[in-house]
This record gives C-alpha cells, structure tokens and sequence, in this order.
C-alpha cells in the first residue's frame, strides 16, 4: 500500500468565464478505517489564490505552514501579496527541495491573476509530489480519486462556465469521482473564486 | 561456465497471462440495449493494432463484450459460440439471455485454479422483452445491472455513467422524478461522450469505436435513422434487431 | 521445488487434482449434458464439476502469483474484497444483514452486489471473500440440497447443507478458494446459523459478523444484542450494525439488504441506502449519523 493513500483524499480544480473553482473531499483516513469527516485540503493563501494539498495528512499540515511562512516572508519583503502563477513555483521549488525524502502531496492550485491592465484572469496548476508544475487550461486533479475525477471532469467540463454552472460541474464531478474511490469522499468543500468574491460551500455527500 | 554448464540452478518461470488494454461498456434500455467497446489492442506503451473487435455478436438477441487478455478473451468467446452452437441443434432455438448468463458463470469457473484473463459484459434483450446487461469477473460471478464499464478505463467512465444513468448525486426539481430508462438517442450520445473522454485521458483507449444496438421485437428503429456508420446485422426483420454503429475515435 | 518429478508424482496438490479429472472426465470431454440446456451446471446433477488446471508443479501457487493482490497489488486478475455481513439468531428466527460493496484494490467496482444468496425458500447463505467462490458453490448446494430432498421427502437440515459445503470446500483446501459464508436457515431444530470457511471451519452459533467490516459491526450487535428481541427491534440492530460498518469501513457500504428467516422461510425485508440511513434513517425522521444526531447541540457542531 502505498503512503499516498494512507490517509486517502482528492482535489480537484477548474477554470470557467472569469472564475475558477477548487474543491476537495473531507475524508481522513487510517487506510480503510473513516477517522474524521471535516479534514479539510484546501487553504486559502492569498485573497485570490487556494492550494489544495491531497496526500498524507502529516505533510498537508507540515506543507501548508511552510508554504504559508514563505508567503508571508515574500508579502512583508515585497510589500505586495504573490499571484498565483509566481506561488505555484514557490510551492514547486519548496517540494523540490525534498528532492529525496518529498512531502507526499500533490498539490492543486486555484486562483486569479492580476493582470497588467489590473483585470483578473483564471489560473489553475498542480503539481507532483518533488515539484513537477503541470500548467492546464481545462481542470487539473490529484488524490487517491484522480483516475476517477479525470474521467468525470473529461465528460462534464465544458470551457467558458458561469460561476454557477462552474460550481455545478465541479460539485458533480467531485462527489461521482469519490463515490467510486474508496479512500475519498465522507463531504466535499467547493470554493468558487470570482473577481469580487470567494463562495465556499459545503456539500452533502455519500457518508460510506 | 565455459563448458557450457551453469554456476547456479536456473529458474524460469512459466506466464501464460498478458494485458491487451481497452475499455468495454454496456447500457440497458427499457427495451434495447448498447454494448460497446474501442478497438484498439496495445500491450505496454505499443498498439498491437488498431482494429481488433472486443464486442461479438452471439445470437439474435445476445452481444458479449469481453476485455482483459485479448488470447484468453477471444478462445472464450469462441467456446461460449461453439456450446450456443450446439444448444440451437439440440433445442432448435436461441439460448435465452439468462441462460447464457449463467452459462458464462460455469464456463469461466471451470477455469477456476487457470482463469481466463477476461472481463466479460453480455447485454441483449431478455425472454419478457427488456433490455438487459450482465456483467462478470473473471472467475465467473456475475450480477444482473444497467449500466456497466470494464477494462483499462473503468474508473474513468463508470463514474460518468453513475451520474448520467443513475442520476447519482442529482436532486430532482420538487415534484419531479428521474427517468428509470434513458431513451437511445440519450444512451447513444453518453457512449459516444464516454469513449471519447477516456481516449483523451487514457493511452489504451482509442483508435475506434463499435457500438452494438439490439432493439426488442416491435421497437421502432426510427431513432437509428440518422445515426452514421449504421450497419444492420439482424437476419430476419421481425423479431429482435441488431445493429452495429462504427466510429472513429482519435488514434495518438 | 521445480522438480521434473513433481509432475508426475503421486501425492501432492497437483496429483490429487490430477486424479480428480481422470476419475470424473477429460477437461476437453464434451459430456452430453453439455448439449441440453443445462447450461454447465449438468455435470453437476452426475458428480463434483472437474476444473481445468495449469500444468505446473504447484498450481495453487500459480494461481496465488496471478491472482493474490493482497501479496502482489499489482497482480493482473483482481479478485474482488471488502464486505460487511451478519447474523444473528433470536427467538424471532433469524436476521441476516449485508452490505452491497465490492472493492477491487481502492477502486469501488459495484454498489449494488447481491450478498445473500438465496440458496432455496428455506436457505441463505452470505457472500465474503471470493464473490465467485461463494455465488458458484452456493448454488451448487442449492442444487444438492434439492437432490437430498427428492431422495429423503424430506427437507435438508441447516447442519447437513452447512455440513455439505464445508466438506466439499475442505476437498479444496490449499487451492486458493476463499469464501466466509454464514448459512442460515430455519429447520426442525428451530433457526439456525452455521458459519463455514474455506480453511474448513464450521462453527454452529447465535451471532456473527464477517468481513473487513465486521469488527464495526459487532460493536453495534453486541451492545444492542438479546434474545428476546422483537421482530422490529431485531431487524433495527441488523441494519444499524452494517450502517456502523458502511459508514466507517472503506470498503463496506452503498446499500444494506435485509433478510428475516421464519419458520415458513425466509423473507427479504429490504434494501436501504446507508448514506440515506446517514442523514435520515429507515423511517426518515432520525439518522443514524453521529454528526446528525448532535448537529445543533454545542458550538462545536453548529446548525448547517
């Protein structure tokens, strides 16, 4: 067995018109044993970008903390908050640190870039567990449901979402993929980030 | 050594068993059925080639998709043909789709201690008229469902058709219900949606596409009419009609 | 232990098989049941089913490298695991719980297995381990006990057919069968429960639960567990004891199927959703779920 799916969990995130969206399931387990049913992946980092960070759930807490001082280090030197596109290289050059003892995450970021002109555009990423940046137009996913999640999102994502209908498509996608995997699932979180506001909802779903 | 002898007693190791990739899916209808499969044949990261059938057309009213290790895969359907073959001289009839079910169950655990590498799905119509999907393990145990997908892209379509067939995590608007049966052209275009997504995401699947129809005694074919690569394989026009829908699917 | 001899020994797994096929028929013997319509299952009318059989030294080690994911997880043939079962005897009769979820590796391959085998009106047998292993050789005694009641006008005690698999799968031991399986039943001792396995265990008792599940599910049984139950109380404890296990177990849950077995045979009493048991329960008034029971009751668990 392997220590990714030790504790099981998923991530997923996807872009729409204007707006991206990042859910996870709220699963943590002890291999097949259910443990906690509000263990949540997601972390907001700036007020436009949240990283999702699926894996073993020692790392998710070590990583996120991490993560969050160098963020912080880089906002009080820099006196301006990072984008998303220059946070998903910290987070690839903080796991390729670990080149040879990596945390055991697979990251999956989310957010708004703030262009130029000072208008937004959609940016999501993930990456692999020593850093490895996978930069996707459509949706990237990770966890112990990502066969799954790529099967769904393939078949529902359509490009140029509403909000709305960008939250549909993920909750959809998230809750059909984890009911097949048995390390995920147990509830799902769903944020949807817009220019002007970041929705999080809490989804009802198969408690089994 | 240089007498030709070894330093050490050699061990070989005998496996008869290879994985030849594609996905097979089968959907049950009211009063049809859709059994489907890709065509590609792959062993590693090489295509074997690009057209090798998975789906087989049994009787009148009975397909069989099969899935797993192409060898094993196709000496079995040849048997399962060989003893339907001799239940039609023995009878003077088709097999009933129930019986070829169970028939399957005994066949493969024959091979209980030697399996055949081969997941098998059988759909047709049933005895009462009803479309109807059986679906196997390798061993031979067996379970009477919808909607099924097996092979190297299961876990990518079987949760798409949770949600598309079954409706799973969907709410109906209040007072409204869901739909027990899909109608074809709906069931069609899930297929369709299905292989074409797990072909985008996964290596083994690809190349083409065969889409068995087998439409109850009665059922109008009007929604087949402007379906292209159509091809009709019953041998009589009353009764049970089957039909066989060629596509193409992307080959990188 | 790649010896020449070894194929032709006469003692030894391989040679016992061996021995079978000869005495029963040749793998490729077509029989003349194979003609009619009895679909395979004909040989078994005249004698044990013969099994083709890989022609090596040790076939059951053969079988274990191709097939044995717990060893090997990246072994080609996926048998399929993971089941919550139970039942337990009351001066009611007898309840038989399962759960519907078939796992291969962390993928859930069905939802909607049917785990109660219902071997004749009068007989159950439950679905563990191997689902083929158990569908296969339960209707098999189906079809014996059948045959018993043809020749004795009588029918077949829970003992005798528990006794009858139990023998016939002790012939396999060492071959790689793996079945845990309750047979219950009511006969002229009353209800009965026999649980029999493929290591040749036959156990006769009041309660059990098996599978990767059950250890969640004793803890519900046990705590809830009397004999003088009534009928309603005791098909609670039995759907209650399989949601505990849906719920915590990875590779229990989806669906609960219920069965009551009386004087006059069995009768299925359901099926219930576990995540609908979860949120509402069996009448839809009260879930079971912990976090919906407390929901509103401390800061720590605020109303939704």
């Amino acid at each position: 067995m392997s220590i990714m799916q030790y504790n099981g969990g998923s991530t997923i995130a996807m872009v729409g018109k204007d707006c991206v969206a990042i859910a996870c399931d709220l699963r943590l387990g002890n291999q097949a044993l259910g443990i906690s049913s509000n263990f949540e992946k997601i972390f907001a980092m700036t007020e436009r970008t949240y990283i999702g960070l699926p894996g073993l759930a020692t790392d998710v807490t070590t990583l996120h903390e991490q993560l969050r001082y160098r963020l912080n280090m880089y906002t009080i030197k820099e006196e301006r908050t990072m984008e998303p596109e220059t946070f998903i290289h910290l987070v690839s050059s903080t796991l390729y640190e670990k080149r040879w003892g990596p945390y055991f995450i697979e990251p999956v970021l989310a957010g708004l870039q703030r262009m130029p002109g000072g208008s937004f555009r959609p940016f999501i990423a993930s990456t692999d567990l020593i850093g490895c940046i996978n930069f996707a137009k459509d949706f990237v996913v990770a966890g112990t449901a990502s066969e799954k999640l790529f099967g769904v999102a393939e078949g529902l994502w359509e490009p140029d979402l509403a909000p709305e209908d960008l939250f549909e498509t993920i909750s959809q996608t998230l809750l059909n993929a984890v009911d097949r995997d048995a390390y995920s699932g147990w509830g799902a979180v769903v944020y949807v980030i817009t220019e002007d506001k970041v929705i999080k909802r809490t989804l009802k779903g198969r408690m089994d | 050594m240089p007498d030709g002898s070894y330093e050490r007693p050699q061990q070989r190791q005998f496996n008869p068993y290879s994985e030849n990739g594609g996905t097979i899916l089968a959907i049950a209808g009211a009063d049809f059925s859709v059994i489907a499969g890709d065509t590609r044949q792959s062993e590693g990261y090489s295509i074997q080639t690009r057209y090798a059938p998975k789906v087989f057309r049994l009787t009148e009213r009975a397909v069989l998709a099969v899935n797993g290790f192409a060898a094993d895969g196709n000496m079995f359907v040849k048997k399962v043909k060989q003893r339907l073959e001799w239940y039609r001289h023995a009878h003077a009839k088709d097999m009933p789709l129930r019986a070829i079910a169970r028939l399957i169950q005994t066949m493969l655990y024959a091979q209980r201690f030697f399996p055949y590498y081969v997941y098998n799905i059988l759909g047709g119509i049933e005895e009462d008229g009803t479309g109807a999907v059986y679906s196997f393990d390798p061993v031979g145990s067996y379970e009477r469902e919808a909607c099924r997908a097996a092979g190297a892209a299961q876990s990518l379509v079987q949760p798409f058709l949770d949600n598309q067939i079954y409706f799973k995590n969907q709410t109906p608007a209040p007072g409204a219900s869901h739909p027990t049966h899909l109608p074809l052209p709906d069931v069609l275009s899930i297929v369709i949606d299905s292989f074409t997504s797990a072909t985008e995401r996964h290596i083994e699947v690809g190349d083409g596409l065969e889409i068995y129809v087998v439409l109850a005694k009665g059922r109008s074919t009007q929604e087949l009419a402007s379906i292209g690569g159509l091809q009709e394989l019953s041998t009589r026009a009353e009764g049970d009609r089957m039909f066989v829908i060629r596509r193409d699917l992307k080959k990188d | 232990m790649n010896s020449f001899a070894d194929r032709f020994a006469t003692t030894g797994t391989a040679a016992e098989l061996r021995r079978i096929k000869e005495y029963v028929a040749d793998d490729e013997d077509v029989s003349d049941s194979m003609w009619g319509s009895e679909a395979g299952f004909g040989t078994m009318a005249h004698g044990a089913p013969d099994f083709m059989v890989p022609s090596v030294p040790d076939p059951a080690a053969f079988l274990r490298l191709h097939t044995d994911d717990h060893a090997d997880p990246s072994c080609r043939i996926k048998i399929k695991h993971g089941t919550t079962t139970l039942a337990f005897r009351y001066k009611g009769g007898v309840i038989v719980a399962v759960d519907s979820r078939a796992t291969a590796g962390s993928y859930v391959a069905s939802g909607t297995v049917k785990k109660v085998i219902e071997i004749n009106p009068y007989l159950l047998g439950t679905m563990a381990g191997g689902a083929a292993d158990c569908q296969y050789w339960e209707t098999y005694l189906g079809m014996q006990c059948r045959l018993h009641e043809l020749r004795n006008h009588e029918r077949i005690s829970v003992a005798a057919a528990s006794k009858y698999l139990s023998n016939l799968v002790y012939s396999y031991k060492g071959m790689g069968l793996s079945m845990g399986t309750m047979i219950c039943g009511w006969d002229k001792t009353g209800p009965a429960i026999f649980y029999v396995d493929s290591d040749g265990t036959r156990l006769k008792g009041d309660l059990f639960s098996v599978g990767s599940g059950s250890t969640f599910a004793y803890g519900v049984l046990d705590q809830g567990y009397h004999w003088d139950l009534t009928d309603e109380e005791a098909q609670e404890l039995g759907r209650r004891s399989i949601y505990a296990a849906g719920h915590r177990d990875a590779f229990s849950g989806n669906t609960i199927n219920l069965y009551h077995v009386k004087e006059q045979g069995w009768q299925f009493i359901g099926n219930y959703d576990v995540s609908e048991m979860h949120y509402n329960g069996p009448t839809g008034t009260q879930g079971y779920g912990y976090s919906v029971r407390v929901e509103g009751r401390s800061s720590a668990n605020p109303p939704v």
